[in-house]
């Protein structure tokens, strides 16, 4: 018996002990507690625009640009090789990463969305305003991401073919691709919701004109000329922007005057003692296009792109042909001298652009659409369009405007496939504006749960 | 026990007793060798023990007949009659080893049971066998000694470690290692610490490199439910029980010296400077290129003619051999002293040990220095202290290997008209270069200048330490308690010249700690019911933690690298660092074992264990595991009557185990600190970093084992046939999800996983006499299929960048590639085989498929032992039939034309119209071979190969010089050949690997790994 009760008590001496097995993360935060304050959520609102600084400080707008028709093949880079040939797999790392961050902004978005009733300190204006930013990444997201993964908007006449994992609230379950007119239809919404509840003036973030801008563009490539040309005049006739009297748009230290919308490279003498700290936001850009540190950079513009310009007759008189050095290799100089910048999304210059051509297409308005062309050639020192322009000049000038403008800022494809959508004969470096490359592969993790439709590869060449 | 007695109170006799009569002799084994410190006991009551050359001398023995013990353990006892007369009289004895080793004790856990009694599956390894072969690291010594224990050397890297599987993996993204226990503490296994800030440089730290080989006693590897049930919570994949040596009461010494050296034992055949440009001419003009090629790094594709012509001249003049200058010849130098002394009530083992092992890559090395003090203390009659610590400093020289450079660069990289230093002055964009300055390609420097001029140095501090109080309140009641602290501090230690960085002298290091307490309480309890019945019990509960911090450190300006800098250690402290989160788990466990024992033939056992784990939640926290075993030695039942068979048992267990290697908080929902540093336009932000699954749970596996030893022929001839069969279910998954989720992983138990297979293991005493032959062999083969991963693809798993995939129906790790057929001999082109089976020039994602994989058909070992007079000569051949080995590297050095040089195997291309060859048409262009653009990765099951091997693993030649004092001189040969169709380096491979999913989903893959050393040494053991 004492023999029993002996062991019984060596047997049941750490009993109880439970607590032993209590570890917890230590300096990081357990999700259910992560989010009980406005500040916390005004933090992880900021962690999107966080992976919007890191989706645009050049990576969105390199691959969109591979796509289209103003790049020559990388020099050495596979993954842009694999975009530039419109041959991407899931095994394609640009790809993959530029759709996980789209998604990763997208998640925390909706977290913000989902976690109102856990912050009780809110007040209604924050709520609303931090509703309305949530909501305008979310649709930022989705819009970059539903160009870049599906065939364009118009591709089927009732917008029926697939598009991308429309994600509306958090949620760890699969999903299957919605349709790109379902998530067309998602994203005006959000951007509707946004353009009315966000402040005018909002710092480095989303304001309404933003919203705004965004819903002019994504009109306008829906073909819908009317409100395209209701959100440019409503951000044209704020006031709020004007154009720049030079060419460069990437500024650093101050949001550039017809910035609408964009990524802040972040600089603070006083941060660091000995040094200024800055938050770079624009690597990509300067890292893949600068030429003037690099005698071999990745990126230079494709010898039909300089055929395309000198055939234009504008020669050197146009000062936007400081942006590149034709030669053997036709290198980029936009950046050039540049180490840190802010790179905007939405500008002044493209929404005058998209307005005249808009315009052209109704018809309607033609002095103010020259007067938006010419004010930007004039400040190019361009060749004027001439007052009595026709719809159809006036069409093609706003066209090769908004090419020249948009330089390495990866949406000129998407102008260009919204012409194929309308019916034009497109071609694109020899395949079809619609061919199944065009649309990018997804990430190999969409992989992993059967029942997901990829996107067949390839067929382009 | 009673032989000990005896012994000493023959002493006690003798000193009393004197008269004239001596009896002396030697005592030796089947094949004449002497067996030091044998028991000769003289009519059940006068003894004495042997010296070291098995010579034993009784005086003052009566005159007339006498009966003679010879005993030693793990030999059979023997007993003579003399007639004892005046004077010196002489009896040499001959003992027999007992082969089934039935009064052998193994050790299992918690305690240690007489092997006829073992009712589970455990292979125990003398210690002779782990010391006799020059390894980099002492568990590569276990290939081919044990059945169901696959233990694959990973590189010929110094320190490198081993891959090691018991009866298969049943583990996916947790370890699938066994667990390792040292006397009787589980120590800390972690493999992936030199992957600091994406320096690991392609090699795994090795956390077993700092036990030395020397201070082991024996190794018991557990590999049933019945053996490693009592270590439930972690005993899925197996356990291996180290038991280091201890004291004796005779004080003795022994030292041990080790000399040679190494070389690659397979060498890569990389092309030189003429084959390249041959290869890559001829490239250029099948895909429509006229001129000369251009070169990568000297040309390119959109340069003049002439400006590719200049650079294709300016290569022809420089070939540079770059394996010839990362290669060499590794020395080896190792001492080890040991000591075991002792008095009435105390003893002690000391050991000490210094090993330099360089390997074959010239700059790598791995340098230990070790010691331990083992001590025994009786304290009292009923209470005995066992105290165990052992430091150790092992210091690896790294370079970088496999696809970090060194090596791995020559086999890639490094194109042979590259020079290692610039002949002349020279101007590259911009920079201007001097004569016999390193030459840069790619902004890189090239590995010889990389080994020169980067200082690097991994540095493992290891301290064991063990205490254990045993208590016997009561008769045949022992009460243990015991406490047991393992640390680790693992610092890499890196320094750069600013002339290397283009930035500024640069040290940093990354410092890892890991520490790990265990405290348990034991008692066991023998209560014989009568004669013929025995209740043995064990209860005990056990309390395990572990703490894992890390520190990044950084010294710009540094002028040397930290571990050389008194000025930078002492101020680690303020440096500039980054604070790893500390990582902590912990496993709280009860256990209970029951073993009960019938007319010493029938044996029960049964074992529960509850385990707590701080890994899972609280609603699955603990896990149950209980096993059943029995055994029943037949051959002792009276009505048994075999002329052959003179032993034979059965036995058979059923039991539950289970795993929790995962990370630690990985059931946390988590989002980043406060203070992580990361701002958006200056505001600080907060984001999540992985979901929460509070759900997760315990991986279990049921294992159903049984096994027949027999002794044939007098136990000449030893068999012995074991079967299992375990089901491993709610595995443990790092799942990819779809990015979508806003995550792209994910932890849960969703696998099920099968392993069967049989083991044999025979030994056979050939020759007895002056010429002993002892032939020992193990065969086993594992079944591994994988039943169930839910509603994930193949893809939802992989092995890293292995392009092994996890697919029901096929094994772990399986290979999942397009299909090859053959080369088209009108096209040249590659021919793959799409999934309705069907030929297509059309490469695609799409019709990847099982082509393969890694699991063996059969592996083993086999052993010969000779012997003659005072030689012996040993030969261990290992070998592994039937796995597949995906040479992962093969597919850019025999793929498309690019800038990797390339294997002189790609010859047998295609050329023209009707050859038959194994490449294709050669192109510098992958969509030749309609890879995608930009996918210069041509995965495809042409590079799955045939692994089955046959390897002279060890063959050592010993000689016993006679004398007082036993000396041994031995020369020792390891890889000495390799008999296989693979037409790689090695195959027998296992690669740097990223993580334990990783390790378990892509053995059998190579990737630039090295290959392993062949290496010849000299030794001298003297014991006196």
């Amino acid at each position: 018996m004492k023999m029993t009760t002996f062991l019984l008590a060596i047997s049941l001496s750490l009993l109880s002990c439970d607590r032993l097995l209590v570890f917890e993360p230590g300096e990081v935060i357990l999700a259910e507690d992560a989010i009980s304050t406005t500040d916390d959520l005004q933090r992880l609102l900021v962690s999107t625009y966080d992976v919007l600084g890191n989706l645009y400080d050049g990576r969105v707008q390199i691959v969109n640009e591979l796509r289209g028709d103003n790049l020559a093949e990388p020099d050495n880079n596979n993954d842009y090789k694999a975009v530039y040939n419109r041959e991407t797999t899931f095994f394609t790392g640009i790809n993959g990463g530029i759709y996980t961050d789209f998604y990763y902004a997208i998640y925390r978005s909706n977290v913000v969305l989902g976690s109102f009733d856990l912050v009780e300190d809110i007040t209604p204006v924050n709520r609303t305003r931090i509703t309305a930013e949530a909501r305008f990444v979310r649709a930022v997201c989705h819009l970059g991401a539903v160009k870049m993964f599906a065939q364009p908007f118009g591709y089927t006449s009732d917008n029926s073919h697939l598009g991308i994992p429309l994600r509306l609230e958090a949620s760890q379950d699969p999903l299957p691709r919605a349709s790109v007119g379902e998530v067309y239809s998602a994203i005006i919404d959000d951007f509707n919701y946004a353009a009315e509840h966000l402040p005018s003036s909002n710092g480095a973030y989303a304001t309404s004109d933003a919203a705004n801008g965004y819903l002019a563009h994504m009109h306008f490539l829906m073909q819908d000329w009317m409100e395209t040309v209701s959100y440019c005049d409503a951000i044209i006739s704020s006031g709020h922007y004007a154009l720049d009297t030079d060419l460069n748009r990437f500024e650093s230290g101050i949001t550039n005057v017809e910035t609408i919308f964009g990524i802040q490279s972040f600089m603070d003498s006083d941060l660091l003692e000995d040094a200024t700290f800055v938050d770079f936001r624009c690597e990509s850009l300067r890292d893949n296009y600068r030429s003037d540190n690099n005698p071999t950079p990745q990126l230079t513009f494709s010898s039909d792109f300089i055929n395309w310009w000198n055939g234009l007759g504008e020669g050197s008189g146009d000062a936007r042909a400081e942006w590149f050095t034709s030669g053997e290799r036709n290198f980029c100089n936009r950046f050039n001298g540049l180490d840190v910048f802010n790179v905007p999304l939405i500008h002044l210059t493209g929404i005058m652009l998209i307005r005249a051509e808009a315009l052209s297409e109704l018809n309607e308005n033609f002095s103010s659409a020259i007067a938006d062309i010419n004010s930007i050639r004039s400040r190019a020192n361009a060749s004027l369009l001439s007052e009595s322009a026709d719809a159809t000049l006036i069409r093609n000038a706003a066209r090769i405007d908004y090419r020249k403008e948009t330089l390495c800022e990866g949406t000129w494809v998407d102008q260009l496939q919204r012409r194929g959508t309308m019916g034009e004969d497109i071609t694109i470096r020899g395949g079809s504006w619609d061919c199944p490359g065009m649309a990018l592969q997804f990430s190999n993790t969409e992989n992993t749960v059967s029942g997901f439709v990829l996107n067949p590869e390839g067929g382009c060449l | 026990m009673k032989n000990i007695i005896a012994v000493f109170a023959a002493i006690v006799l003798l000193s009393i007793t004197a008269k004239a009569q001596t009896l002396s002799g030697f005592v030796y084994d089947i094949n004449g060798t002497p067996l030091p410190s044998s028991t000769v006991i003289v009519d059940g009551s006068i003894g004495v023990f042997c010296d070291y050359n098995g010579h034993y001398e009784i005086k003052a023995l009566s005159l007339g007949k006498h009966s003679i013990e010879f005993s030693f353990i793990g030999y059979l006892k023997k007993t003579l009659e003399i007639d004892i007369t005046k004077g010196e009289n002489n009896l040499n004895a001959r003992l027999k080893e007992d082969a089934v080793m039935i009064n052998d004790v193994v050790v299992v856990g918690y305690g240690v049971q007489r092997r006829k009694e073992v009712t589970g599956s455990i292979a125990k390894i003398d210690a002779k066998k782990i010391t006799a072969v020059q390894t980099p690291s002492f568990e590569a010594a276990l290939q081919g000694q044990a059945a169901g224990v696959q233990v694959s050397q990973s590189s010929g890297a110094a320190g490198a470690g081993s891959l090691i599987r018991i009866r298969g993996v049943a583990s996916i993204s947790g370890s699938g290692d066994p667990l390792v226990v040292v006397d009787g503490i589980p120590i800390t296994q972690e493999y992936f610490l030199n992957r600091r800030a994406g320096y690991g440089g392609g090699f795994n730290n090795n956390p077993l490199a700092s036990i030395n080989p020397n201070d082991i006693a024996s190794i018991e590897i557990l590999k049933d439910a019945a053996a490693t049930g009592i270590y439930g919570s972690r005993g899925a994949n197996g356990v291996i029980l180290i038991t280091t040596k201890r004291g004796t009461s005779k004080t003795s010494f022994e030292y041990s010296s080790r000399i040679g050296f190494s070389k690659v034992a397979s060498r890569p055949n990389m092309m030189n400077t003429e084959e390249y440009l041959t290869i890559r001419q001829e490239a250029w003009e099948n895909d429509g290129g006229t001129g000369y090629v251009w070169l990568p790094h000297m040309s390119s594709s959109t340069d003049s003619p002439e400006s590719r012509k200049a650079a294709y001249l300016r290569a022809v003049e420089t070939n540079t051999d770059w394996v010839d200058e990362t290669i060499g010849t590794g020395m080896k130098n190792a001492h080890s002293f040991s000591a075991r002394t002792g008095g009435d009530k105390w003893s002690m083992y000391s050991g000490f040990a210094y090993d330099d092992n360089e390997s074959y890559m010239l700059g790598n090395s791995y340098t230990r220095i070790s010691g331990r003090i083992n001590l025994d203390i009786d304290i009292a009659p009923w209470a005995k202290l066992l105290f165990s610590g052992s430091m150790s400093e092992g210091r690896n020289q790294r370079v970088s290997m496999a696809w970090s450079g060194g090596l791995g660069r020559a086999m890639s990289q490094a194109l042979p008209y590259m020079p290692v230093r610039y002949e002349n002055d020279t101007l590259v964009n911009g920079v201007s270069y001097e004569s016999g300055d390193f030459y840069q390609w790619n902004t890189n420097w090239n590995m010889v200048a990389e080994r020169e001029m980067k200082k690097w140095r991994s540095t493992e501090n290891r301290t064991f330490t063990n205490a254990q109080l045993i208590l016997t309140p009561l008769q045949d009641l022992h009460v243990k308690f015991t406490g047991g602290f393992d640390r680790m501090l693992v610092e890499e230690d890196m320094w750069e010249p600013e002339a290397f960085n283009n930035y500024l002298d640069q040290g940093n290091l990354y410092s890892n700690t890991i520490l790990n307490w265990n405290v348990g309480v034991t008692a066991d309890y023998r209560y014989e019911i009568d004669d013929t019945q025995a209740l043995t019990f064990l209860v005990g509960s056990e309390y395990q933690r572990a703490d894992n911090f890390s520190w990044d450190y950084y010294f710009p300006n540094s002028p040397s690298p930290v571990y050389s800098s008194d000025s930078l250690q002492s101020l680690l402290d303020t440096a500039d660092r980054r604070v790893n989160l500390p990582t902590q788990h912990s496993f709280l466990s009860y256990f209970s074992r029951i073993n009960y024992s019938l007319d010493d033939r029938y044996f029960f056992q049964a074992t529960m264990r509850v385990d707590g784990s701080s890994r899972f939640g609280r609603n699955s926290r603990y896990g149950f595991f209980p096993a059943v075993s029995a055994g029943w030695v037949i051959s002792d039942e009276n009505w048994f009557n075999s002329k052959n068979i003179s032993f034979l048992k059965i036995r058979s267990s059923v039991g539950k185990t289970g795993a929790a290697n995962i990370p630690d908080y990985a059931r946390f929902g988590t989002y980043s600190p406060t203070n992580n540093g990361i701002t958006y336009a200056g505001d600080s932000i907060l984001y999540p970093i992985q979901p929460a699954n509070p759900d997760l749970k315990w991986e279990s596996t049921r294992t159903i084992d049984g096994s027949v030893e027999i002794g044939l022929l007098q136990d000449r001839l030893v068999l012995e046939v074991g079967a299992y069969h375990k089901w491993s279910t709610d595995v443990l998954m790092n799942v990819s999800v779809p990015a979508s989720t806003g995550f792209t992983n994910y932890w849960d138990n969703v696998g099920t996983v099968m392993n069967r297979g049989i083991e044999l293991s025979i030994k056979s005493y050939n020759t007895t006499g002056r010429l002993g032959w002892v032939t020992e062999l193990n065969v086993s083969k594992n079944y591994n299929e994988l039943i169930d991963i839910g509603e994930y693809t193949p893809d939802a798993i992989s092995g890293g960048s292995n392009d092994s995939r996890v697919i029901v129906g096929r094994p772990i790790g399986s290979f999942y590639l397009v299909e090859h057929s053959h080369i088209d001999t009108e096209t040249g082109l590659p021919v793959y085989i799409d999934l309705e089976g069907n030929e297509t020039f059309e490469y695609s994602n799409d019709i990847r498929k099982y082509v393969g994989d890694g699991l063996p058909d059969f592996i083993g070992g086999m052993t010969n032992s000779f012997t003659y007079g005072n030689w012996d000569l040993t030969a261990l051949v290992s070998f592994s039939v039937g796995a597949k080995i995906f040479d992962s590297s093969a597919k850019r050095q025999l793929g498309v034309v690019s800038d990797w040089n390339m294997r002189t195997e790609l010859f047998d291309r295609w050329q023209q119209p009707g050859d038959e060859a194994t490449y294709p048409r050669l192109t510098l262009d992958e969509t030749t071979y309609s890879l995608p653009s930009g996918f210069p990765w041509w995965n495809t099951s042409l590079f799955i190969y045939d692994a089955s091997y046959m390897r002279l693993r060890n063959l050592t030649l010993g000689y016993n010089v006679p004398g007082k004092n036993e000396i041994r001189l031995a020369v020792n040969a390891t890889n000495v050949f390799t008999i296989t169709n693979f037409p790689g380096l090695d195959p027998e491979v296992v690669r740097d690997f990223e993580n334990a999913q990783d390790r378990n989903m892509s053995a059998n893959v190579t990737y630039l790994t090295p290959p392993q050393e062949r290496a010849f040494t000299f030794s001298i053991t003297a014991n006196f």
